[in-house]
């Protein structure tokens, strides 16, 4: 007992007794899915064409592996490498939407959010296109660029612009008028103004708009790569619907679910946490 | 004295923020600022005190009537015009030394020569030891003190500063209006300064306007003749010269108040 308790206590030291009681109680919903999963493949409740064994969902991450040559085919998007091919191109179209549409949302939020004739120009357009949800343009997409990478991007690209650039706008509306103009009568430029003043004071909140736009672009991938898609995690969970491989439909789930709680949790989150450190004790926008 | 800012016939309304109404803020308005010279403004609130400093830092447009430094239409901001705002208005994500240095930077002055002018202010206004703390970190009269020596160490030729000590307690108030006087005498910088504080107005300044009530007119121009070294409250308050002064721009004020009340 003496030992439990010192082991206890150590742990309990070591990570925090508030962040181990957040995981306990975090991971209670998780225990109880997988048991009653668990407990499904022994009882028979439901057949597995509905829900079929953790076993075999398992196993069906390195059946469709099998085929895989070796790294270099991993990192060639091979055919064979069916699994890591599906996983590495939904990532890359969210990368690549990451770099085009987060510069110039954030950029264009900014240009906006100074300046009422630009933001009277392109807020109603703006609203227009938020309102039409990322995944309504899909089949309008699949008209203009087909079935493929092309669409799947746009529609990411789509949610993620809009969605930055109305984020960025407001973030920049919140400083105040009166660092701008104290920039102005020290002789600052309008770009001066930008790098001094509203960058900075629009840190923050923007951060936290790169981490939710992230999040929605993810959600609209997926879906966009099961109508619009030929490749990727939101493909291979419908197509393997179409086939009844319900185990890679679970893989599937499980997987886009994993990766977005890891990007989420590991680089979003502390990112956000970061700029709030660095700048929100010294600035917070209210 | 040459006059260094001059206003003329100045009028101007501007749209209500809320209801869209037009407001007439300033009516014919005729004044000047000779060089050197610390001037007051004092008013009713709601006279138009800020329109004008705001028209003479190139802020605000106006279209009737003229403002101009050194003869030169006022157009837009200048480095020429520093601003002491009435709300905090250093920045919050920078530290006082480079909240401070912000207008030599702005001026690309290299760092050596930066670093030493931002010392010397840091010293004139007493902020020695606070060069990194950020202004959340300070208080409210250290802000201030922060604010003033950031306009100073941009060097403009005219200093507008619009309330500045109005969010300050009395006693740091008291201290911060005897070190704005100690700058002027060692400065020598041409000021406007507007309160609606009338014995920081008679104390501060060699003349003082008092406003009229909305739209705002200048209503008299009171002289007091007392020399800046001599101006310390534990002396001003007992030197009838500040007090008749102090007692005849209250009396404007309080007719101008009440016929913005009536």
């Amino acid at each position: 007992m003496n030992i439990l308790q010192s082991i206890s206590i150590g742990v309990q030291r070591r990570f925090g007794r508030q962040r181990l009681r957040k995981i306990f109680l975090g991971s209670i919903p998780f225990a109880v899915i997988i048991f009653a999963w668990f407990m499904n493949g022994y009882m028979g409740w439901f057949p597995p064409v509905f829900i079929p064994p953790i076993g075999e969902v398992w196993a069906s991450f390195f059946l469709l592996q099998e085929d895989c040559p070796g790294i270099g085919a991993i990192v060639a998007l091979d055919q064979r490498c069916l699994m890591s091919t599906h996983i590495l191109s939904s990532l890359s179209r969210v990368i690549l939407a990451a770099v085009i549409g987060l510069p110039a949302g954030i950029a264009l939020g900014i240009v906006a959010g100074m300046s009422r004739p630009i933001s009277k120009f392109l807020e109603p357009i703006g609203i227009f296109a938020n309102s039409i949800s990322g995944i309504a343009w899909i089949p309008l997409a699949i008209v203009w660029f087909g079935v493929g990478w092309k669409t799947t991007l746009f529609i990411l690209l789509n949610t993620i612009f809009w969605l930055l650039f109305f984020n960025s706008m407001m973030c920049v509306r919140t400083v105040s008028r009166v660092y701008e103009q104290s920039v102005l009568t020290m002789g600052g430029s309008r770009w001066a103004v930008i790098r001094d003043v509203f960058l900075p004071g629009a840190m923050p909140s923007i951060i936290t708009g790169i981490r939710l736009a992230l999040g929605f672009g993810w959600r609209a991938l997926i879906a966009a790569e099961m109508v619009g898609g030929d490749s990727g995690l939101g493909f291979m969970i419908f197509s393997s619907a179409a086939e009844f491989r319900m185990e890679e439909v679970f893989l599937g789930v499980i997987i886009i679910s994993l990766i977005f709680l890891a990007t989420d949790r590991y680089l979003l989150a502390p990112l956000e946490k970061w700029t709030i450190l660095r700048w929100g004790l010294i600035w917070k926008p209210t | 004295m040459p006059a260094k800012l001059v206003v003329t016939d100045l009028t101007h309304h501007y749209p209500d923020e809320y209801t869209g109404e037009s407001v007439h803020a300033l009516e014919k308005i005729n004044l000047e600022v000779n060089e050197g010279e610390l001037v007051t403004v004092v008013g009713p609130s709601g006279c138009g005190k800020s329109t004008l400093l705001n028209i003479l830092a190139g802020l605000l447009p106006y279209r009737e009537g003229n403002a101009s430094m050194d003869g030169v239409k006022i157009q837009g901001p200048s480095s020429e015009r520093g601003v002491v705002f009435q709300e905090q208005a250093i920045l919050p994500w920078r530290s006082v030394a480079k909240n401070i240095g912000h207008g030599l930077e702005l001026k690309g002055v290299p760092r050596g020569e930066r670093e030493k002018r931002v010392s010397e202010f840091i010293k004139l206004v007493g902020l020695v030891g606070f060069e990194d703390k950020f202004p959340h970190e300070l208080s409210g009269g250290m802000k201030q003190r922060c604010a003033v020596a950031r306009t100073l160490c941009a060097d403009p030729a005219v200093m507008l500063m619009d309330e500045p000590f109005a969010a300050v307690d009395a006693q740091t108030r008291i201290t911060l209006q005897e070190e704005l006087n100690r700058i002027a005498i060692a400065t020598k910088k041409t000021i406007l300064f507007i309160t609606h504080s009338v014995d920081e107005a008679a104390f501060l300044g060699d003349r003082c306007f008092v406003f009229t009530a909305r739209p705002g007119r200048l209503r008299e121009i009171v002289n007091i003749d007392i020399p800046r070294e001599k101006r310390i409250w534990a002396d001003m308050n007992n030197d009838p010269r500040f007090i008749e002064a102090r007692d005849k721009i209250m009396r404007l004020v309080r007719e101008e108040v009440l016929v913005s009340n009536a």
